[in-house]
Formats: structure tokens, sequence, C-alpha cells
């Protein structure tokens, strides 16, 4: 069943250095240990590949099982038994090619150093049965992902330009160097199209509009607050939060911002705009939406949020002719996000960010001459 | 594999990588070095953090690490650089420092995964002003030597770098200078591996 155009395909496939395991680094200090001990590795793309290499799979005809379990994380295009590799005494050796680079980068993740059917697998990326044709593609998808998401972190605005484009996974951050099994997969951009269109109405006008009223409901609502000049809140936050494979809950946040259409409409590649983009933007101390929340947060703030409806619970209406000079918020009724703790959270957090706001923004200057500090050349 | 690096905030995650640039720059112990310098190369892998890196100029980091004498270090700012090349915005603080020279010095290493690092690099630094830095002769003689490598990896980087990076004419002026040549008296080396 293969279709790898692997011209040497009747020689020993050689052993690469890549797909063995490295041995942990036992001398980390505390503060940058992570959950699990790794090795000192470095990923770049050229590690990765929508090929996998399963080592350590017991010889007792589970190839269907294994498929099956593989095919888990995203689909899968071929497979077949490498005969050819050295394999351990009654294990075999899989070739997986997944349809795409994040299944494959899951797939690793789960399956890499856990028991299947008796046996320890131990999963590594594969690239060298990539063809040109398919580092190309990688490399390029690769780019584009990156890009995009970092065009999508400082554009506040997203003017509903932008297609939704096929959700790429990315590593997520490692305090340590991975090994093998230090990969997350975390979906973002998803959230991109649709919702953000309906509010892109926002013309410029030299001063913010009020926001609109959400259309449609997204569980984790965010709403960073930027310069005080304004005082105004984003009114669209897209988050979905997505459970990454590690466990922690943290969302994909694109933040809408009703600034001028032209200003951020102006390609990455003009620093000045974005300049002025990017400090518009920026909160002190919400400096970027975040994108990782903790569990332990979320249940603190659902906390305060419970005690927060309680208390507003104590006047019994809320008051929607109430007459505000200035940017205001959507009225509590009008956002409905079907949930009755989501709603309580969104709300805390639209609280704290009021409070936000009204600190006097020094902290992003502080910040700018601490990392100016002169760093020693090597 | 978060441990301390998922923190609420943009800057909490600033301030720890920040702290990983002064261990770095305070510490003594290469095997400390290699570690904190694999932590920022695999952070520079995630794009949220290119912002954060790129005001702690973590480029100037990596690129110091070119010309080291420790394997390691070469490799992992390679690495590191490798990855953050792959945004615009990283890649022109890296032209700025004049690195193109620092790059393909690295193609003549031992380790494979360095000289990979470095061929991708070279692409994503392959602009309209650096064009005639990242694609000059010497790159593309060494870029077509590798094309014909055993290694796949090896040779496909270098096959994608010679279709889209270079135009046809350069590729065929390289070769024709190649010709008559014993392929290693080139003086650029096959990685071991």
């Amino acid at each position: 069943m293969a279709g790898f155009t692997n011209s040497s395909c009747w020689s020993t496939p050689e052993v690469y250095k890549h797909h063995e395991q490295q041995k942990i680094c036992p001398s980390r200090p505390k503060y940058r240990e992570g959950r699990r001990p790794k090795a000192v590795k470095v990923y770049t793309i050229n590690l990765e590949s929508r090929y996998l290499m399963l080592q350590g799979v017991p010889a007792i005809g589970v190839m269907t099982e294994l498929i099956e379990l593989s095919a888990l994380y995203g689909a899968v295009e071929e497979y077949r038994v490498l005969d050819e590799y050295p394999a351990e005494q009654f294990t075999e050796v899989y070739l997986i090619k997944f349809q795409k680079l994040t299944s494959a980068r899951a797939a690793k993740r789960h399956m890499d150093e856990k028991s299947f059917f008796g046996g320890l697998l131990h999963v590594c990326y594969a690239p060298e049965y990539e063809t040109v044709e398919d580092t190309r593609l990688k490399l390029q998808d690769r780019r584009r992902y990156v890009n995009r998401t970092t065009q999508n972190k400082t554009k506040e605005q997203d003017p509903g330009d932008e297609e939704c484009k096929k959700p790429m996974s990315l590593n997520t951050v490692a305090t340590t160097a991975r090994t093998s099994s230090g990969d997350d997969q975390r979906s973002s951009d998803a959230s991109n199209k649709g919702e953000t269109s309906s509010t892109s109405q926002g013309h410029y006008l030299g001063f913010p509009l009020l926001p609109l009223p959400p259309q449609e409901f997204l569980p984790y609502r965010h709403a960073p607050s930027y310069d005080q000049l304004y005082s105004y809140q984003a009114n669209q936050c897209r988050t979905i939060p997505t459970e990454d494979k590690m466990g922690s809950l943290h969302n994909a946040i694109n933040t809408k911002q009703q600034l001028a259409p032209n200003i951020s409409s102006v390609p990455s590649s003009s620093g000045g705009d974005r300049g002025i983009v990017k400090r518009l933007s920026k909160n002190p101390p919400l400096a970027a939406p975040p994108r990782f929340v903790p569990r332990t947060t979320h249940l603190e703030n659902r906390k305060r949020k419970i005690v927060e409806t309680n208390k507003d619970s104590l006047f019994g209406f809320v008051d929607k002719n109430e007459i505000l000079i200035g940017p205001k918020l959507p009225d509590r009724p009008k956002m409905d996000m079907a949930d009755e703790s989501l709603n309580i959270t969104a709300n805390m957090i639209r609280n704290t960010l009021k409070k936000v706001a009204s600190v006097p923004e020094v902290k992003p200057t502080e910040k700018k001459t601490k990392s100016a500090k002169p760093r020693k050349r090597i | 594999m978060s441990g301390k690096g998922h923190s609420a905030t943009g800057s909490d995650r600033f301030e720890y990588l920040q702290t990983l640039v002064t261990e770095f720059q305070d510490t003594d112990s290469d095997e400390a070095k290699e570690q904190v310098l694999a932590n920022l190369a695999n952070f520079a892998y995630d794009p949220r953090n290119l912002e954060d890196l790129r005001t702690l100029q973590v480029t100037d980091l990596f690129l110091d690490m070119l010309t080291e004498e420790n394997e390691n270090f070469v490799e992992f700012g390679i690495g590191g650089l490798c990855n953050l090349s792959m945004d615009r915005e990283c890649r022109d603080q890296i032209l700025q420092s004049d690195a193109v020279p620092l790059v393909t010095g690295c193609l003549s290493s031992r380790r494979e995964e360095t000289v990979l690092s470095a061929i991708t690099t070279l692409m994503n630094l392959t602009t309209a002003a650096s064009r005639s830095q990242t694609t000059d002769t010497a790159v593309l003689q060494c870029m077509l030597r590798f094309s014909i490598s055993q290694s796949p990896r090896l040779h496909n980087l270098a096959s994608v770098f010679l279709q889209d990076c270079c135009t046809e004419e350069q590729v065929a002026r390289a070769e024709a200078q190649m010709q008559g040549h014993h392929p290693t008296a080139l003086g650029i080396p096959l990685p071991k591996d």
C-alpha cells in the first residue's frame, strides 16, 4: 500500500540521530524546570513532518488498531510497516503519513512514550521521507502561519478582509527544551471569520464608536482596555477556549478594536503605522490579550463573578435606559452567552478592565526602559 | 512542557523571557547556557513570543552564537534564528545586523541540524535587497552539492532553495563554474552526521 516514492526503498533505511531519544537533562534550576523532564533539544520546522515513525509496536498483529489510534488525531494518508528498519525483537516499526502536520504533532504528543498492547511506543518525526514538494509546502505553511499569527496579534482590527484561513496549530511555549513528547496543539484563527465582519462598520470618525452589541456569543469574552486617551473597550473579543493537550485552558483571542480601518489595514511592513496601532492597543497591566489563562484563574474569576452577580441582584434590575456619557459597555442583558457562568466571568473581566483603564499608563515606559539595558555581547 | 512558561498576562511572559536572557548573560556554566539557549530557541518557535523576543534583542544573542567554538551553541543559535526568521519583522531585524555572512558560514558545519537550519534561515532571509548576498555563487555551489546529497532532508531543502530563491540563470551559472571541479575540492564539506 505504500505510495512512498523513496528511491532507495530496497536499501536499509538509515537510523537518523533525530529518531533516537536523547537523555533527559538533569541539571535545570527550578525556575525553568518544566512539568516533565526533558532533554536539551531545539525544535525547528525541519525536524517536524507529516510523517511519523512509530517504534516499539508489539509484533502481534495490531496494525489496524495502531492506525485507528493514529487516525484519532487526524486523517492518515498512508501507512506501512518498515520491515527494513532495525527494530527490537518482537516489535515492529511503522511509518504513518498524516494529511496535516498538526495531526502528526498531536499524534506524536499523545502516543510517544505510551503503552500500546504491552509495548512502549516511541514516536518521532520522519522528515526524511518527505518529497521536495512536501518540504516546500511545509515551509510555506509554516511561514504563512507565523505571519498570520503575528499580524493578528498586533493588528487590532480585523475588518473582515481576512477570510478564514486553514487553522494551523503550533507548538506552544516550552520552558524547557523538548524531547519527543513536548509538542502542543492549539487551534487558532478559526475565530477570524464570521463575527468580526459584523462589527467592522466602525468607520473612522475620529472618536471611538460605541461598541455594537455582540451578535454571537463566544465562550470566553475578554475585553482588554486600551489607551487611556480613548478609554473605551474593545467590543469584539473572540476567544475560543481550546484545551491544549497539556490540559491547561488557553484561549485563542482575536480582539477587535474600533480604530480606523485604514490604520489597521496597512500592511505589516509599514513600521510607522504599526507603531501607532501597537501603541494604541497596548494595555498597561494586560499588555496583550492573555493567551493562556490557567484553570485556577478561571475558577477564581467564576467565583468572583458569582459574588458580583449576587451583589447586583440586590438591586433587582438592570437599568437599560441609563444614560452614559462616552463609550459605554454593552448592557448586560444584551449580552447573552447562553451560559450563566460565562456571563458572570465576562462581566467580572469587564469590570476589572474598567478599573484597569482608570490606572495611569506608566507601566509600559517602565517596561521599555527595563528592556533597554545594555546587553553584553559575548 | 509549559511549566513556568504559561502565564496569564503578556508581561509575565516577557519577564520570564528576560530572566532567561539575563541568566544566559550572567552564568559561567556552559551547560546552563546551552539549556537557556535551547529554551529561547524553542520559545522562538511560538509566534506569540516573537514580539517579546525582538524587544529583548534575542536575534543578536543568537547571531553571536554562530561564531562560537561550541557546536551546541552554534546549532541552537542557528535553530533559534531559523524559528525567528519565519516572521517578517524578525527577519528584518536579523538582516539589519549584517547576518547573512554569519548564516552562510554555518553551511560548512559538521552537524546536519546546523546546516539544515542555516539553509532554512537563508531562505527566510532572502528578500529583494538581500538576494545578492543570500544567493551568491559560493552559496549556490554549496546548495548544488547538497542537492545531490544522500541525506534526504539536506537534498530536499537545498532543492527547494535552488528552485524558489534563485533564478535558473543563476543556478546555471554557478553550475557552469563547477564543471570540471572535483566535488571535494570546493572546500565546503558535506556534513557528516
